[in-house]
C-alpha cells in the first residue's frame, strides 16, 4: 500500500511539475475553466432577477446544489482524469494499454496515475465559493450531524462521478473509442443535478432515482441540510443513502472494470 | 471561389464520415435540451410570457441553442492553433489562397456538415417531441437564414483572430478557452440575453458574441420586427468585416516574427 501510494506521488508528481512549467499559461488556464462555473453562475443570478424562484427553490438554494456538485465533479476530473472516457478510449486505440499491461505495476494504479489536470483546481475552487456564496444566502440551522454530513456529501458525490467516469472507460475496452452517449451521464448527470429534482418529468427523474440513483447524491441531502419538504415522500433516511449510494456506484465501476481487463482484447496497434 | 468551394467540399464529406460520431453528439445536445426545457418550464411557471418571449419560444430557443453548437462550433476550436504549434501552418501559408480564407472554406463545409448532421436533424427531433414555433413569414425565413450565415462568418471570424495568440503565447489554449467560455455566457447560448439585466444586455452588444446566437434566436422567434431585423443584420455585417480585417493585421504582425522549426 505504502509503495502504491509512493508510485502514484511519483507519477502525478511528474505531471504537476511539467504542467507548471509555464507559470503564465498555467494562471490562464486555471482562471479560463473555472470561469466557466462562475459565469454560469452569474446566468443563474441574472434569470433568478427575472424569474424569481425555480418550483420554489430560490438563487441561494440552486446555487448550494450548484456549487456542491461542482466542486465536487473538479476533484473526480483532477483524481480520475486518467480514466476521462474520451482520453481512456483513445489510450485503448493506440495501442498504449498493452504498454502499460507490460509493467509490473498494478494496472488500475497506473491508470490512476496517467493523467492529472492541476487546472481542475480552478474549477474546485469557483465550485466552493458559489458554495459559500450559496450558504450565505440561505438560512441553515446548523446542527452536529449537518456539518459532518457536508464532506460526507461532497466526498460521496466524487465516488459516484468517479464510478461513472471508470464505467464510461472500461466501456472503450469492447468500443475502442469513446462513446459520446456516455456524457450524458456524466456531464450531463452533473447538469442535471444542478438542479432541484422536482423540475423534471417523471420518467427522467425516476431513471435518475432507480437506475442511476443521482438523486440520493445531492437532492436528498439538500432537502435535509435546507429544511425543505420532501415532495416524493420518500423514506425518512433517504437524505442518508448519499455515501452508500456513492461508495456503492464506485464498487460497481470498479467490478466493471475488472471484468473488462480480463477481457481486454489490443487493438494490434 | 472555385477552389474556397473545392476546399469546403472536402471539408463537408470529411464530416459525413463521422455519422455515428454526429449522433451520438446529437443524443448529447438532445439530453442536456430535455435539462434545459425543464428548467425553463419551472422557471416560467404559470407565467405566459416573459421578456417578450413566449413559452413555447423558450423551448424552441433551447433547441435552436443546441443546434447551432457544431454549427458555430461554439465548444471549441483549436484548429489554427494546433497547425501553428505543430508547424503544419507552414505548408498552409505555401497553398494558393490566403490562410484566411483557405481557413474560412474549410470551416464553411464543416459548418454545412454540422447543419445537416447535428442542426437539422436536432429542430427536427425537437419539432417531434416538444412542438416548436417557426417563423411566420418567408421573409422572416429568409432574414433567419442571412442571419444565421453571418452568425457562422462572425463566430469564425472570432475565432480565427483569438487562435492567432498561438503566434506569440507558447500555450494558448488557456486563453483561447477563455473566450470560448466568456462566449457562451455573452452569445446568449446559455439563456436568451433578454432575460437578462439591461445594463448587462449593453455591455454584451459591446462584443460579437451577441451577434452570433443571440441574433439568429430573436429573428427566428419573431422577437426583432421589421427596422430591428436590419439593425441586427447590418450589426451582424459590421461586426463581421471588423473582425476579419483585424484578423488580417494581427496575421501580419504575427507572420513575420513566426519561426518554423524544421524537422
Amino acid at each position: 500500500m505504502r509503495h502504491s501510494l509512493d508510485l502514484y506521488w511519483r507519477l502525478i508528481g511528474v505531471q504537476i511539475r511539467s504542467q507548471l512549467q509555464y507559470r503564465l499559461a498555467f494562471f490562464l488556464d486555471v482562471v479560463g475553466t473555472s470561469l466557466s462555473t462562475i459565469l454560469t453562475f452569474a446566468t443563474l443570478a441574472f434569470v433568478f432577477q427575472r424569474f424569481g424562484n425555480i418550483a420554489g427553490w430560490t438563487l441561494g438554494e440552486v446555487a448550494f446544489l450548484y456549487g456542491m456538485v461542482e466542486a465536487a465533479f473538479g476533484v473526480m476530473d483532477m483524481l480520475f482524469s486518467g480514466f476521462d472516457p474520451q482520453n481512456f478510449g483513445k489510450q485503448v486505440r493506440l495501442g498504449r494499454m498493452d504498454q502499460l499491461l507490460l509493467r509490473p505495476v498494478d494496472i488500475t494504479l497506473q491508470i490512476f496515475g496517467s493523467e492529472f489536470i492541476m487546472r481542475r483546481l480552478g474549477r474546485i475552487l469557483q465550485g466552493l465559493l458559489v458554495l459559500g456564496i450559496a450558504i450565505g444566502m440561505v438560512e441553515i440551522h446548523w446542527t452536529a450531524t449537518k456539518l459532518i454530513f457536508m464532506p460526507v456529501i461532497l466526498v460521496s458525490l466524487v465516488c459516484f462521478f468517479g464510478g461513472l467516469f471508470i464505467i464510461g472507460a472500461t466501456i472503450t475496452f469492447w468500443t475502442y473509442e469513446s462513446i459520446e452517449v456516455v456524457n450524458i451521464f456524466t456531464y450531463g448527470g452533473s447538469e442535471m443535478m444542478s438542479y432541484p429534482m422536482n423540475i423534471y418529468q417523471n420518467w427522467l427523474r425516476q431513471f435518475f432515482t432507480y437506475i442511476i440513483p443521482a438523486i440520493f447524491l445531492v437532492y436528498y441531502p439538500a432537502l435535509f441540510l435546507l429544511g425543505k419538504p420532501d415532495p416524493f415522500k420518500m423514506p425518512i433516511f433517504a437524505p442518508f443513502l448519499a455515501p452508500f449510494v456513492g461508495l456503492g456506484v464506485l464498487l460497481v465501476a470498479w467490478l466493471f472494470w475488472n471484468y473488462g481487463l480480463r477481457h481486454y482484447q489490443s487493438t494490434g496497434t | 471561389m472555385r477552389l474556397f468551394f473545392e476546399l469546403s467540399m472536402r471539408s463537408f464529406q470529411r464530416q459525413l464520415v463521422y455519422r455515428t460520431a454526429a449522433l451520438a453528439g446529437l443524443a448529447t445536445n438532445f439530453f442536456f435540451g430535455i435539462i434545459r426545457i425543464a428548467v425553463l418550464v419551472a422557471l416560467y411557471g404559470t407565467r405566459q410570457e416573459v421578456a417578450g418571449i413566449p413559452l413555447q419560444g423558450a423551448i424552441t430557443f433551447t433547441g435552436l441553442s443546441q443546434a447551432t453548437i457544431g454549427i458555430l462550433s461554439l465548444f471549441s476550436w483549436y484548429d489554427l492553433m494546433t497547425n501553428v504549434y505543430t508547424g503544419a501552418i507552414s505548408s498552409d501559408l505555401l497553398k494558393p489562397m490566403s490562410l484566411f480564407h483557405y481557413w474560412l472554406s474549410h470551416d464553411f463545409g464543416r459548418a454545412v456538415g454540422q447543419l445537416l448532421l447535428r442542426g437539422l436533424p436536432m429542430m427536427a427531433a425537437y419539432a417531434v417531441f416538444f412542438g416548436i414555433t417557426t417563423p411566420q413569414s418567408l421573409w422572416q425565413w429568409i432574414a433567419f437564414v442571412i442571419s444565421l450565415t453571418l452568425a457562422w462568418l462572425v463566430s469564425f471570424a472570432w475565432r480565427f483572430l483569438v487562435n492567432l495568440a498561438a503566434l506569440w503565447i507558447p500555450n494558448a489554449l488557456g486563453f483561447i478557452r477563455f473566450v470560448f467560455i466568456l462566449s457562451w455566457f455573452m452569445s446568449g447560448f446559455l439563456m436568451p440575453l433578454r432575460y437578462f439585466p439591461d445594463w448587462f444586455i449593453r455591455v454584451c452588444n459591446f462584443t460579437p458574441f451577441p451577434y452570433t446566437i443571440n441574433t439568429v434566436v430573436e429573428i427566428y422567434l419573431g422577437v426583432l420586427q421589421g427596422p430591428e431585423i436590419v439593425q441586427a443584420i447590418l450589426g451582424q455585417i459590421i461586426w463581421g468585416v471588423c473582425l476579419i480585417l483585424v484578423g488580417q493585421v494581427v496575421l501580419r504582425l504575427g507572420i513575420r516574427h513566426l519561426v518554423i522549426l524544421g524537422g
